[in-house]
């Protein structure tokens, strides 16, 4: 009876399992079209592509390059989770003909590098890693410097003098935005300070309104973060009537109709659509690409109705700094201990954005 | 580092955050004073917090995204109850399944409303208070936040001062002397699964439309698990859960704060700390637990002969 019990109960086990896969595995997808197209493109996602933040930006860059190549096919899959199981969905691709694979979230890098070697026919694009090979090179945007001019529209914005940023996890790529963006806040707000609340994961949305609401509570009147989605946190800001900056998508502003101030957002699109068009023509050369404003992969996102025109053009006049080579993390640059961490004549390009363990002077938060 | 901020904001935090905390533990409560734990709390809060969403973005009414919720919690736990009630199945695998299913379907559901955007529950005015003043901050909330405690007491009356709660109990305790006191021990169960099921769904609710209006895949992160922690803390007594989950929203809410405070602390450590008071409660009350639980908790009533 108890092994009847024991089977009955795996068996349900088993269905529920093979109904999250079925329905999430690429192979539901329809079959290939009649005619051959030019080239075939397999994308996976680690979240939604409806989110408004990341996945989102990595879908409209795909869909720009769709369109910029007539008669390509793209087969996509949303969910994919940061395990073998994507290499299972991307080897599903390869057999559905993909010769080129985006996999577009951090942890999928390994399982895209087995297959690489595995198919050294399929060319693969990864973001935000770093391994090579002749068929695999990575992307991605270079964000920190361009938080500069989002520090300065928060500067410009504050009445408090006091800006929050949720943080989910504290990798060194999040630490330099931060940093980057208290440093454009102080460029023109010298009293201007960033309180910064770590929430532990990039998608605990409870948290994520726990902590704009903290934020808010000890006086930020402009709230900006670094997680996947910014629904949250924009959405907690609007309804305490304060400020918010957005992050991954530009299109996030609907959050936000009175609040919103502005936003930096991923453009993959004209990268997309060069890395096809050399599969195409054969010329694929694996390469660490990282862009940032002004040079294709970052974008400032449309201001909200609440921003001065003055504003609007000092905070783009910033971006054009950074497109043109500024960069905010020249020394001396000292942490919020007062120690140097950068020494006069020194700076941190972006083979270091990823080091840091410190937070400006002007930032309330500890790194370590 | 304490200031009034830090204490208003960890005040309605604990009451923000423990609200849904404590709808999954009343509902968990019911199941197992019936005899049944059920580890897909988890899965049930998940297709609540989504189907609540593609209700009210469908709808524009926040109200029948709850209404929708505790349907869908119900449907699915009745799920449950069929598989471990009438096929006797064990209760633990069935459970995780249902945690799985849980999962799958709400993803399934929610797909096409990431990223809609809807009216949530709204706060309820109080007079006289400024949006921005403490006293908003404090004491302005939404219905379900209003309702958890009046809801706890409520099951509290229905498990202990009713003919139905004694003969629920006595299930829980003994089904063979509840059956041969003329309670129908399966039926009984069926019931408190599907009140477990409504309060799961709503649960899951709260986060979706009131906490974050958003659905994300996997949002309830963990906190169906807590909730089944909280029934051991609460010595599955409805009044105890309402201490616990406050004190357990406070501890999810008391790093944040402190963070947002600018405390001299490392976020690692911070990070840490509703483990550590989870594990400390544990401790303190774990000693006294064997004397609530319900005695056939986990087993299957096969009938008697």
């Amino acid at each position: 009876m108890t092994r009847m019990k024991l089977i009955t109960a795996a068996c349900w086990a088993m269905f529920a399992l093979f109904a999250i896969g079925t329905l999430i595995s690429p192979g539901f997808a329809p079959a290939l079209a009649q005619d051959k197209p030019p080239l075939i493109v397999g994308a996976i996602y680690v979240g939604s592509v409806n989110d408004y933040g990341y996945n989102r930006s990595m879908k409209d860059g795909l869909e720009e390059m769709k369109k910029n190549i007539p008669g390509l096919k793209l087969i996509e899959a949303e969910n994919v989770p940061e395990s073998a199981e994507s290499e299972r969905v991307m080897e599903g691709m390869i057999q559905q003909g993909a010769k080129l694979i985006f996999a577009t979230s951090f942890g999928h890098q390994q399982f895209a590098f087995n297959l690489a070697k595995a198919h050294p026919d399929v060319y693969f694009e990864h973001a935000g890693g770093w391994m090579q090979a002749p068929n695999f090179g990575n992307y991605f945007g270079a964000t920190q410097s361009a938080w500069y001019p989002m520090g300065v529209a928060a500067g410009k914005m504050t009445k408090s003098n006091t800006l929050g940023f949720v943080v989910g996890v504290p990798i060194g790529y999040a630490i330099g935005n931060v940093n980057a963006f208290e440093m454009g806040a102080r460029s023109v707000n010298p009293k201007a300070e960033t309180r910064v609340v770590v929430t532990g994961g990039w998608s605990d949305k409870a948290k994520e309104a726990t902590a704009a609401n903290a934020l808010i509570d000890q006086g930020a009147d402009v709230v900006t973060m670094h997680v996947d989605s910014p629904a949250t946190i924009i959405q907690a800001a609007e309804s305490r009537g304060k400020y918010s900056i957005g992050f991954q998508s530009i299109e996030a502003r609907a959050w936000a109709p009175k609040g919103w101030i502005t936003g930096l957002g991923f453009t993959w699109g004209p990268f997309m659509t060069d890395t096809a068009k050399s599969v195409i023509a054969g010329t694929f050369h694996p390469a660490m690409v990282r862009q940032g404003l002004g040079q294709g992969m970052m974008a400032i996102a449309p201001f909200g109705s609440e921003v001065p025109a003055d504003v609007q053009s000092l905070v783009l006049a910033a971006g054009d700094k950074v497109g043109k080579g500024f960069n905010p993390f020249t020394g001396p640059v000292t942490d919020n201990t007062g120690a140097v961490k950068i020494a006069a004549g020194d700076s941190w390009g972006g083979d270091k954005m990823g080091n840091f363990d410190w937070y400006v002077e002007g930032v309330i938060g500890k790194a370590k | 580092m304490m200031n009034t901020a830090l204490i208003v904001g960890l005040i309605s935090g604990a009451i923000l955050s423990g609200t849904s905390l404590l709808y999954a533990t009343l509902g968990e409560i019911f199941g197992e004073r019936s005899g049944i734990v059920n580890l897909g709390l988890e899965g049930i809060m998940l297709i609540g917090a989504a189907s609540g969403f593609a209700a009210t973005a469908l709808t524009g009414s926040p109200y029948l995204g709850i209404i929708a919720a505790a349907f869908a919690g119900t449907a699915a736990n009745l799920i449950f109850a069929y598989v471990v009630i009438s096929r006797n199945a064990n209760q633990l695998a069935a459970g995780l399944s249902l945690m799985f299913f849980g999962i799958g379907l709400s993803t399934l559901i929610g797909q096409p409303f990431v990223g809609s955007l809807i009216t949530g529950l709204p706060r309820l005015a109080l007079p006289d208070f400024e949006a921005a003043s403490i006293g908003a901050r404090i004491l302005s909330y939404d219905l379900l936040v209003y309702l958890a405690v009046p809801v706890a007491i409520a099951a509290w009356w229905l498990l202990f001062r009713t003919r139905w709660g004694l003969q629920l109990r006595t299930v829980g305790e003994s089904p063979a002397a509840a059956f041969a006191a003329g309670a129908q021990p399966w039926r009984l169960q069926y019931q408190a699964l599907a009140i477990a099921g409504a309060l799961g769904g709503i649960a899951g609710a709260h986060m979706s439309i009131a906490l974050t209006l958003t659905w994300a895949d996997g949002m309830t992160a963990g906190r169906g698990f807590i909730a089944i922690a909280l029934v051991i803390f609460a010595k599955w007594n409805p009044l105890w859960a309402i201490a616990g989950a406050l004190l357990f929203g406070a501890a999810e809410g008391l790093q944040l704060q402190l963070q947002a405070a600018g405390a001299d602390v490392s976020p690692f450590i911070m990070n840490m700390t509703p483990y550590l008071l989870t594990l400390a409660v544990l401790i303190l009350w774990g000693w006294r637990r064997q004397f609530a639980a319900p005695a056939a908790l986990g087993r299957n009533f096969a009938g008697v002969e």
